[in-house]
């Protein structure tokens, strides 16, 4: 390799320090923002998704039904006249992007942001936005480690890791399984429910945790692990993350001759894990799930209000999303405006806002009081109530 | 054990057949196709546009039906990779080697997010799937469909070098991988030839996407990066640039990862197939297979 001149090192330097700069100072401009806004100036809720990446077929499931919450505010006037607007970002699932999304959202002056699939995506942005005092709803993410740091402006309205690792323990007792192995791809979200889970287990008394297995996500064969999982001689497997290596764990395994009860998490809670495995090997297959639209009683209008504005089906966490946004609009019309200490007090006070997981108060911690983790089955090509858990 | 073995062998013949074309190509212009991990995924996609446009047919005829697919899509794949060569690499085969490599990434974004705008990103599930019950062989499940894959990977292999050990096609082949200028002097047209190894090696690329589809049936535009790579991994473990060398480095690799999640759990795998990548290049750089030294971008 030819030597690069040092010269062109050093004007290279100096182009990267002035665009850091730059960032810097567009950054400072947004935290001002609030306090310029008008009385006619729209009300802007950001939104980080994934839109690219392993995990971009959830964004649109939320962003639909985040702007079909706003269309409904905005047709019955707004929140206290201003119209609502919705910005959305890409984090691709993935650390660095969501970092870059997040002060992109910050830089276009979003008033409340209610993103946040990824855990291991959501995680880096909570400085970005409470350093620019932003109220965050995050819909889906859901790893314990977003409320550990016990950060004020830090609200989940979907139950923590450690309740769904609770609720799956309660379903594992229940069922009388022996010797369960856990399996999960080693991202912050899955893992987190996947050790939980083996915490609780591993209490005197039960089932007992043969094995924890860990997978590689973005693979298609998983014949060595399937092996290893085997080998133990299992009655029950729960794993923990997303649906596309979840429908192909779940055929793989029933290929391999395994009979005994297959369990998955909320990550893996969709259509296509069923179209993935495949009819046979999916069915009987449980998940731990908070409230979903398909459970729910009284959830059709909203089904079909969604699939005439979309033309096609809500998907996995579309309530989530539809709700933080609902739940954004209500704590600004409490508030009074979209200063953010008012906004965090007015979240703080909800007792009641019904959502689609039941009536809204939260806890110490900021996550939902009642976790409202369920067990759902696979009958025939949908998941299906199994037991409420109550 | 014999499981392990079974388990690693079926997938190594996957990264064996996506291997070849890497393998070919760096063989022929010393370029590292970082794109060719996504002709797989093109492959893949192809296969299932191909099935759904015959739509309608019996389970019962599945395999016939798949091998008609089969070869309708390594055609296809094959078009692209010379359109590919054609539009991303001539234009650059005077241009440093640096350049090259990066187009070749661009190359491989273009090919991801374009099958993204085109298709979508939720991942597809192939119409026709094939599942079958399991076996016991000495004391391995297998199902007949898998032997039939591997069947099938193993006669395009064996037919692979074959055209090159034994036709004209080869052997204009061999001489541009020796020496490009004189092979050109000798009257051999290198553009040609250059584009019919992307051909072969792209169809090979997309044989092995219609067969994941269909096996494992879950296709998304993502799913060519990592076997890329694993690809590149079993050309170096065998002897990048050598065709027989190839296939063992593929077949190798995959029971190497079978192994290696059996004794040091899942979570391994890929430390443990990419550190075996390090190793070769720091110790063996030519493979196990490979004679001559290789030059190295």
């Amino acid at each position: 390799m030819r030597a690069i001149p040092l010269k062109s090192f050093t004007s290279l330097a100096v182009v990267g320090l002035l665009v850091t700069g730059c960032g810097q100072g567009l950054l400072g401009g947004g935290d001002g923002g609030d306090t310029a806004a008008k009385a006619d100036d729209p009300i802007v809720l950001g939104m980080l998704i994934p839109q690219s990446g392993s995990e971009a077929a959830i964004g649109p499931y939320m962003s639909n039904a985040a702007q079909l919450a706003l269309d409904e505010i905005n047709a019955k006037g707004g929140v206290l006249g201003r119209k609502l607007e919705l910005k959305t970002a890409d984090d691709a699932c993935d650390a660095q992007s969501a970092a870059a999304g997040a002060n992109k959202l910050v830089t276009e002056g979003v008033d409340i942001s209610v993103g946040g699939y990824c855990s291991g995506a959501t995680l880096p942005t909570l400085p970005i936005f409470g350093k620019a005092n932003i109220p965050m709803i995050i819909p889906a993410a859901n790893s314990q480690e977003l409320v550990d740091q016990k950060l004020k402006h830090v609200f989940l309205i979907n139950g923590t890791g450690s309740q769904q690792a609770g609720a799956a323990d309660k379903w594992i007792a229940k069922q009388g399984a022996k010797s369960v192995v856990l399996m999960h791809d080693n991202t912050s979200y899955s893992k987190d429910i996947a050790l939980r889970t083996k915490s609780l287990l591993d209490a005197p008394g039960g089932a007992e945790s043969v094995l924890v297995e860990t997978v590689t996500p973005k693979e298609s064969d998983y014949s060595a692990n399937v092996t290893n999982v085997l080998a133990k001689k299992p009655d029950f497997v729960y794993w923990t993350g997303y649906f596309q290596e979840g429908g192909l764990i779940a055929r793989q395994l029933r290929q391999a001759g395994y009979k005994g009860s297959i369990m998955v998490g909320d990550g893996s809670v969709s259509p296509k894990l069923i179209e993935i495995a495949g009819a046979e090997a999916a069915e009987g297959v449980y998940a731990t799930m908070t409230q979903t639209p398909d459970t729910l009683e009284g959830a059709e209008g909203w089904i079909s209000a969604y699939k005439k504005k979309y033309d096609t089906e809500p998907g996995p966490y579309s309530n989530q999303a539809y709700d933080a946004v609902r739940l954004a609009a209500e704590a600004v019309t409490k508030a009074g405006g979209t200063d953010g200490a008012k906004v965090i007090a007015a979240l703080e006070g909800m007792d009641g806002f019904s959502m689609f997981s039941g009536p809204l108060k939260f806890t110490p911690e900021h996550t939902l009081s009642s976790g409202g983790f369920q067990v759902l089955v696979v009958k025939g090509d949908k998941f299906a109530l199994q037991d409420s858990l109550k | 054990m014999t499981q392990l073995v079974w388990n690693g062998l079926f997938v190594g013949s996957f990264y064996a057949l996506v291997a070849l074309g890497y393998s070919m190509v760096y063989g022929i212009i010393k370029l590292l196709n970082f794109a060719h991990g996504d002709l797989y995924m093109l492959g893949a996609f192809i296969g299932f546009a191909v099935l759904g446009a015959v739509g309608g047919v019996s389970s019962s005829m599945a395999l016939p039906l798949l091998l008609a697919v089969l070869l309708a899509t390594m055609v296809f794949t094959g078009l692209a990779g010379v359109a590919l060569e054609r539009i991303a690499y001539r234009p650059l085969r005077r241009a440093p080697r640096l350049s090259l490599l990066i187009t070749a990434v661009g190359a491989s974004f273009a090919l991801e997010y374009g099958m993204r705008a085109a298709a979508g990103a939720d991942p597809r599930v192939y119409p026709v799937r094939l599942g079958g019950t399991s076996m016991e062989v000495l004391g391995a499940r297998l199902t007949l469909q898998q032997l039939v894959l591997i069947g099938v990977a193993v006669v395009l292999m064996i037919g692979l070098n074959l055209l090159i050990t034994r036709t004209r096609e080869g052997r204009a082949m061999r001489a541009i991988a020796l020496d490009p200028r004189t092979s050109s002097l000798m009257g051999i047209d290198v553009n040609a030839v250059i584009s019919r190894t992307f051909f072969l090696g792209s169809a090979l690329a997309g044989a092995a996407g219609v067969m994941a589809g269909a096996y494992y049936g879950k296709i998304d535009f993502l799913m060519g990066f990592l076997i890329g790579l694993k690809a590149f991994t079993a050309a170096v473990i065998g002897g990048i640039g050598n065709i027989p060398g190839t296939m063992l480095g593929g077949l190798l690799l995959g029971l190497l990862e079978s192994f290696g999640t059996f004794w040091l759990g899942g979570e391994w795998r890929d430390v443990f197939t990419f550190g075996v990548l390090i190793l070769f290049l720091t110790v063996r750089p030519t493979g196990l297979l490979g004679e001559r030294v290789t030059e190295r971008v």
